[in-house]
């Protein structure tokens, strides 16, 4: 049974478009454009051209024809379980098979028939909105199709610009969430200036009922969309549809032209490509350029066109710019961008020098690695030798002097010191609590002031001791974290009175 | 608007009386609706077979009488498509309206419905079970429920069907004649 | 009248041992319901809807139970019932009437059209659920009748929409819900009486903007509760189809009045 829904409606729009065709005629500018000019807007001709489809991220060939056409595309709503993740699972309902669905490119004043196919397979009743579409729900109306159904309608594209299609089948939000929505680019009659390469990227956010990257076949939460949580939010239906040996390529010095689209169905994205600058963007998809832009919002259901020319080689990395949205959900996408270096542009890292900051202290490497090595468990001692002798210098060395000598009669010497070989508790302790009062080093007797080292840590200390009791002809031996530790805690006074 | 005198009714049934019986040898084909078997009764109280209108072209559709807003609608559109059809047509197309509603359509409300719309002898108003208007509207792909004013909720579809009972053509243009009706008629 | 010739016909032959056992019927109470769908007077407003009590088949029907009926009905074959009553897919997968009576297959029969559904129903003096007695066996879990308010039975059958339908649905025979009923959720779409009653607009975003002249009285059906994705869900699907329309994962199963008449 073939139905014709809106046969009364659509006779009513022919004659209204009979009407606007007659004014276009009369309004001069649109006569003067192009080699079309009023006639892009008449009835077809030539002969019913099918439409190429092509799946994400490529783009169909640009449209070289100077009149307008009947067209005919053919899309069919394909119900299938992709990964979304790695080893995560998730049933998609998708256009063509695809998330986003097929890029559709006509040229306006086209007439399109359009056909929607529902797989027998399928479970859903599906329909499509196009957003490119002049009419009741955008399509929607006269497309809602079961399984093992063909609907068809025709609408003539009279606006040009790169429009949003998505199902709208009730309900929605589940629908579009599951990734049913894609790019339909109606160019102008004149065509788009020529560039190197034309990609298709188009985010969407998801909504499973498990946590991000969380293993396993993951069913659709519809609590989580309803409240705007989305679990994933990525460029082209799965985490890594863009990277790696997928990422999108060009060579140095190249134009790109990027038609990003957003399916939503809730988040807006703040498209950012990092490294570049887009040198023109079609904002919202629309007929105004906006030059030198970094990031530019894509409304949900919305899209924009950015273009720009590559200069220098490297991967950029695209992402939605609300930054957890990249990192944490998987909002990245990257264009691998090969050729010759230009320093006079980019001149890549020239210096790594040493910046000492307010400690003072050379390269504290060294310290890292035996804070890693602690935290492991792997402590050794030549560990705790080189990140004390680190943590010396610029410390202890302002008085004591580099090689451990002291300065005579002011402060003692550290080098094959007695007085720090007799009594190992008592040495510990000195960093600590300082000491004050009369010493005898090496037979020589000093009376100075040593603070409290109060800045220094636990490790520290015991990576100081250990370097100088393994330094300049000292006894050797180690002194671990815990032992300060217990040094500390006790609490003992300087002890200095007893010693001598 | 051209009306039916009794004497060409008469005329016009007792040749498709005549032809009726000559098909009757022949099988109903698999996708006209006549493959439903139902027996109803219109507007003058007569039995009449959903079925009894094979081997004329005919124009159906649904109704009920409390509607204020489309059903007239619906019988004005018909009534004027039958004045767009041409004379061979129009002589022989029947108008077969059933009603959604038999609780409250009974055969003396169906009496006055056709007299309001002043329905010539063409137009049968028939009435079935619930689970008949059920059934003849999955066929002829018209939606409608009950609501619980006691009105309903429904589509408008007009269907002219071919001698045969098949379907060939619909419309859902309420109030004005679909061009695209009347021509499907010419080869009907 | 077609009634009573099958009655006679079924008399004739349960005295012949060829009838299937009486198939296993729940006994459902009834009462007030709150539909997805509005029920008011005033088109577009909810009103609680009384529904009667009623007998709902246990299972969906299965294959084994349509192949009996095939058996007694042959105008109901594949390639014979008419093109106007079953589409081209009809059956495409079995049963057939001529399977050995001894394969028994436990699984709900698919790919069967709406006039199929209620000749099988009519055959054993019932009809099909209209929509609002399936909506309200379907509102019940293992311990509740109306469970709709609680997201753990929404998300349950989502998750049954969240699988496609590539694999062939397992047998009937699921747990039992708090009437006595399986396999409501989780296993095949089914149809229901009033199929078309369920007219969503094709494009259902035009909540409250009825058109009036296309929908005659009250417009399009608004949803009451658009939350209730699990039934919303049901409800867009059999608002797609057709009577003679016959899909993979479209399964049904009859009622019989609780006392009296049929409706």
């Amino acid at each position: 049974m073939e139905l014709q829904p809106l046969r009364g409606a659509l006779q009513r729009t022919r004659a209204f478009l009979g009407l606007a065709a007659i004014a276009f005629m009369a309004a001069p500018s649109f006569a003067a454009n192009g080699p079309g000019g009023a006639g892009d807007f008449g009835p077809p001709r030539g002969e019913p051209i099918h439409a190429v489809l092509t799946s994400p991220p490529l783009v169909p060939p640009p449209i070289h024809r100077n009149y307008p056409a009947h067209v005919i595309v053919e899309l069919e709503v394909v119900e299938k379980t992709m990964q979304i993740s790695e080893g995560v699972n998730y049933t998609f309902w998708t256009f063509g098979g695809t998330v986003p669905g097929s890029f559709i490119r006509v040229r306006q004043g086209d007439t399109v028939e359009f056909h929607l196919k529902n797989d027998p397979a399928n479970k859903m009743a599906h329909n499509i909105d196009l957003h490119g579409v002049t009419g009741p729900g955008g399509g929607a109306a006269s497309s809602f199709t079961a399984p093992g159904h063909e609907s068809k309608f025709t609408f003539k594209a009279l606006n040009e610009g790169i429009y949003v299609y998505h199902c709208a089948t009730a309900p929605v939000g589940m629908h579009i969430a599951n990734g049913m929505y894609g790019l339909i680019l109606v160019e102008p009659p004149q065509g788009m200036p020529k560039v190197d390469h034309e990609y298709y990227v188009m985010q969407g956010d998801f909504y499973t009922g498990g946590k991000y990257r969380e293993k396993g076949d993951q069913p659709f939460d519809m609590e989580k969309a309803i409240d705007e949580r989305p679990t994933y939010v990525l460029f082209n239906g799965a985490e890594g549809a863009l990277t790696g040996d997928k990422a999108l390529k060009a060579k140095v010095g190249e134009t790109v032209r990027l038609f990003v689209g957003n399916g939503g169905p809730n988040l807006v994205s703040s498209f950012h490509v990092i490294g570049a600058i887009f040198d023109e963007v079609r904002f919202e998809g629309g007929t105004n350029v906006q030059k030198n832009v970094q990031t530019t919002l894509i409304p949900a259901g919305g899209a924009a066109i950015a273009k720009f020319r590559t200069r220098v080689p490297g991967s950029y990395v695209m992402v939605d710019h609300s930054i957890f949205r990249a990192f944490n959900k998987g909002a990245l996408a990257i264009l691998k961008v090969e050729g010759q270096p230009d320093k006079a542009i980019y001149s890549g890292k020239e210096l790594d020098s040493v910046y000492l900051g307010d400690r003072s202290r050379p390269n504290l490497e060294a310290v890292t690695r035996a804070t890693e090595s602690a935290r492991q468990g792997t402590l050794s001692l030549q560990d705790q030798v080189k990140a004390g002798e680190a943590l010396f210098t610029g410390t202890c060395s302002v008085c004591h002097q580099a090689n451990g000598a002291g300065i005579p009669g002011v402060f003692p010497p550290l080098a094959k010191s007695d007085f720090l070989a007799s009594d190992l508790q008592r040495t510990i302790g000195i960093p600590l609590r300082g000491l004050t009062g009369k010493v005898t080093v090496n037979g020589t007797p000093y009376d100075s002031v040593m603070p409290p080292m109060s800045q220094l840590n636990d490790d520290e200390v015991a990576n100081i001791l250990t370097f100088v009791l393994n330094s300049w002809g000292n006894p050797g031996g180690q002194v671990s974290a815990d032992d300060v530790k217990k040094s500390r805690a006790q609490g003992t006074p300087p002890a200095a009175p007893a010693a001598h | 608007m051209t009306s039916l005198t009794r004497r060409d009714a008469l005329g016009l049934f007792a040749c498709a009386a005549l032809a009726g019986a000559a098909r009757a040898a022949v099988p109903v084909p698999g996708d006209s609706v006549y493959q439903l078997h139902l027996r109803l009764v219109d507007q003058d109280g007569h039995p009449f077979d959903w079925g009894s209108t094979r081997g004329a072209p005919v124009l159906a559709s649904m109704f009920y009488t409390s509607c204020e807003m489309v059903c007239p609608l619906i019988f004005e559109s018909i009534r004027r498509t039958v004045d767009a059809f041409d004379k061979p047509v129009r002589d022989k197309v029947r108008v077969v309206m059933v009603s959604f509603d038999p609780q409250r359509d009974t055969v003396p409300v169906l009496k006055e419905t056709a007299a309001r719309h002043h329905c010539d002898a063409r137009w049968s108003l028939v009435r079935g079970t619930e689970a008949d208007a059920r059934r003849i509207a999955a066929l002829l792909g018209i939606q409608y429920r009950r609501l619980a004013s006691g009105e309903f909720n429904h589509s408008s579809v007009i269907s002219l069907l071919d001698a045969e009972g098949r379907i060939v053509r619909r419309t859902t243009l309420v109030g004005d004649v679909d061009p695209a009706l009347v021509a499907a008629a010419k080869s009907v | 009248m077609r009634r009573v010739r099958t009655g006679a016909l079924a008399i004739a032959l349960a005295g012949a041992g060829v009838i299937a056992p009486a198939a296993d019927y729940a006994h459902l109470p009834g009462g007030e319901f709150t539909s997805v769908l509005p029920q008011g007077a005033t088109p577009g407003t909810t009103a609680v809807a009384r529904v009667a009590p009623f007998e709902l088949r246990a299972t969906p029907v299965t294959r084994t139970e349509f192949r009996a009926f095939l058996a007694l009905h042959p105008e109901w074959r594949r390639g014979r019932a008419p093109a106007v009553f079953a589409d081209a897919a009809y059956l495409v997968d079995g049963p057939a009437a001529d399977d050995g009576p001894d394969v028994a297959d436990g699984r709900p029969v698919t790919e069967v059209s709406w006039f199929a559904a209620q000749a099988f129903c009519d055959s054993e003096g019932g009809r099909l659920p209209t929509w609002l007695e399936w909506e309200f066996a379907a509102a019940a879990d293992e311990t509740r009748a109306d469970a709709r308010g609680d997201p753990a039975w929404r998300q349950r059958i989502l998750s049954w929409y969240a699988q496609p339908a590539t694999a062939a649905p397992r047998d009937v025979g699921g747990p039992p819900d708090v009437h006595g009923v399986r396999d409501l959720h989780g296993l095949v779409w089914e149809w229901v009486d009033d199929f078309n009653a369920l007219f969503v607009a094709g494009d259902s975003r035009n909540q409250g903007d009825p058109d009036t002249l296309r929908f005659c009285g009250a417009g399009a059906i608004s949803m009451a509760d658009r939350d209730n994705y699990a039934v919303l869900m049901r409800v867009a699907l059999l608002s797609s189809l057709s009577a003679p329309d016959t899909l993979r994962t479209l399964g049904f199963r009859c009622v019989r009045p609780a006392t009296g008449e049929p409706r």
